[in-house]
């Protein structure tokens, strides 16, 4: 396809409005976060910072346990992403390869948690935390988010269209069951994992809402909750702090998705595809 | 289903060689291996398939296990706990018909299913809108449209807590971009007091952090367009526009009814840019059902009542079902059509 030169300028001036749009409010956040107060407030001070306060950064840093809630969230992120990666595969991989009594009934149960939002039945979940005196604790953060049926189904699909005749040589080989599924079918669904465990680790590195009503504790917090009791502390007073905090929640999965930008495109595909 | 039980073959069965007249005649006793008694081999086999259900069973328990634990059971619950009274610890508890669904309605919940309505459909729209046009032109064949894709997903994956206050200091009156702006161009002040602004205010944000998803979609699906229909119109001298707006649309109307369906039922989980940004407020303008949800079971405290909370959930859990049989009738509809 030929496409005019004042065609092309248009769609290159297009793309850098949205592109701007998209990253304007954070190129905002940053410069903010390391200007005077004062500055941000003037409005005849120039957009970027006249004196560059990389104290800033530290100052936030120290206003909260920072530190505290980055390590809850890691312990939250990994445990559940290992947790709904394990139990889709295993199951995705059951449902696809083994005939068993039960197993259509066994596959519409796991199934129907892909039909029922999580935000639903988030009251009686709160109330059997409670029943089991897990609010405000590690396991209660973690347990109910280590399935995922979306993942199950993912990988059944997966393992449907995957070859047979792999697993019955591997039988008469005399391989177990076992060994056949953890030497030859995982590594062949590598890549869908590398993509599915990327983009579930972001989406509950940035959980919100469940965290949010299960802890009350400082101690357990996981770094959105913390960062909304940052701003709570500060509201109206010190935006640049206010936004120094944000940079300081924003940055390490901004590098994190960018260095992974091809997993995390795969994976937001594929988490589409049902 | 018979095929793939035959392939299913269990590690018990022992493989038999096909007969076939024209089969060279072989000393077959020579090759054939050891045979157990009768009795022996049927419990063999009956071992091996009971190792083989067992190994399946242990795969399918957690995930099963999990799901009905903290999905089916509760939504039970829920449904069940609607027609009650009583607190959250599940004490007290009163039969009370359909009472918390009429007090429900009396206690602002018609107007927060209006709300999520106006949410979800400018949401959805502004979305698809901003995310189409951009994947159109993502995909044309232009040096350096490639290496900007990446950027569009960073909203999507940077925590929205963050992001949201950012909106939440770019709205300030006085003091907010925003606001200096408007100023600047002699326009009046906008407020997240005001239930107009803060409207827009949640739908921008939720499209601005959502429309990078629509974008890898669509472009993904431009990507299964058959090329010989494309270049058919180019010969036949169609314009870019002619080519838009009369083959690659028809053709990407399933794509595009399921990318639909996805952006509303984020739409309908919108909760942290309204936390952030606006509290439901001014005065529930943009109370979402998800956020009346958690405003009366956590939000207002005592204030709030569980039985009316449970309510809206099964409201929403029913908005969403019906959202998802759509997507099944609409999008095997586009597929059948455009095949």
């Amino acid at each position: 396809m030929r496409i005019s030169w004042p065609a092309r300028v248009v769609v290159y001036l297009l793309v850098a409005i949205a592109g701007l749009a998209v990253l304007f409010p954070l190129i905002w956040m940053a410069l903010s976060a390391l200007k005077s107060d004062a500055d941000i407030i003037n409005p005849n001070a120039p957009l970027f910072p006249r004196n560059w306060l990389w104290s800033n950064i530290p100052a936030a840093w120290n206003a909260a346990p920072f530190g505290r809630f980055f390590v809850n969230t890691a312990i939250f992120a990994v445990a559940t992403t290992i947790g709904q990666v394990g139990t889709g595969l295993l199951a995705g991989y059951a449902f696809a390869m083994f005939h068993f009594p039960g197993r259509r009934v066994l596959f519409y149960g796991v199934l129907s948690g892909l039909m029922i939002p999580f935000t639903v039945v988030l009251i009686p979940v709160v109330q059997i935390l409670a029943d089991f005196g897990w609010m405000d604790t590690y396991q209660g953060l973690i347990v109910p988010n280590l399935a995922s049926a979306l993942g199950c189904f993912l990988y059944r699909q997966f393992f449907l269209s995957a070859p047979a005749d792999l697993a019955e040589s591997a039988r008469i080989d005399g391989a177990s069951e076992l060994r056949i599924f953890w030497s030859i079918y995982r590594p062949l669904a590598q890549p869908m994992t590398a993509a599915l465990t990327t983009i579930i680790f972001l989406q509950n590195w940035n959980n919100f809402l469940f965290p949010l009503v299960v802890t009350t504790k400082q101690s357990l917090m996981m770094i959105s909750q913390g960062l909304t009791i940052f701003q709570g502390q500060l509201r109206g007073t010190q935006v640049n702090l206010l936004m120094a905090g944000s940079l300081i929640a924003v940055l390490p999965v901004l590098i994190v998705a960018l260095i992974a930008q091809r997993r995390v495109v795969d994976g937001l595909m594929i988490g589409a595809s049902r | 289903m018979a095929e793939s039980q035959a392939v299913q073959a269990g590690p018990g069965r022992r493989w038999v060689q096909p007969r076939s007249s024209i089969e060279p005649k072989l000393d077959r006793d020579a090759v054939r291996p050891i045979r157990l008694p009768p009795l022996r081999r049927f419990r063999a086999r009956i071992r091996a398939r009971g190792r083989l259900w067992a190994t399946a069973y242990a795969f399918v328990l957690p995930a099963f296990a999990l799901t009905a634990l903290f999905s089916i059971v509760p939504l039970f619950m829920v449904i069940r706990r609607s027609l009650y009274r009583g607190n959250i610890f599940d004490t007290d508890l009163t039969f009370a018909g359909l009472r918390n669904y009429k007090a429900l309605f009396a206690a602002g919940g018609g107007h927060s299913l209006v709300v999520t309505a106006t949410y979800t459909i400018g949401f959805v729209l502004v979305s698809l809108v901003a995310g189409m046009g951009i994947a159109f032109l993502l995909d044309l064949p232009l040096p350096g449209l490639k290496a900007v894709r990446a950027l569009f997903i960073i909203p999507l994956v940077v925590p929205a807590v963050a992001t949201a206050f950012i909106w939440f200091i770019l709205f300030q009156p006085q003091t907010g971009l925003f606001n200096r702006i408007l100023t600047g161009a002699g326009l009046p002040q906008v407020t997240l007091d005001n239930p107009t602004v803060a409207m827009v205010a949640i739908i921008g944000f939720g499209a601005w952090q959502f429309f990078g998803e629509v974008v890898i979609l669509f472009l993904a699906a431009l990507k299964t367009l058959p090329n010989d229909v494309i270049e058919a119109s180019i010969v036949d001298g169609a314009t870019g526009w002619q080519q838009l707006r009369y083959i690659r649309l028809p053709l990407l109307r399933p794509q595009t009814a399921l990318i639909t369906v996805i952006s509303t039922l984020t739409g309908l989980q919108a909760f942290t840019q309204i936390f952030v940004l606006t509290n439901g407020g001014p005065d529930g303008a943009t109370q979402t059902a998800l956020y009346y949800v958690y405003n009366q079971a956590f939000g207002l405290g005592a204030a709030g009542s569980i039985g009316i909370a449970d309510a809206m959930a099964v409201l929403l859990f029913v908005i969403s079902i019906l959202v998802t049989i759509a997507q099944v009738v609409i999008v095997g509809r586009a597929a059948r059509a455009v095949s």
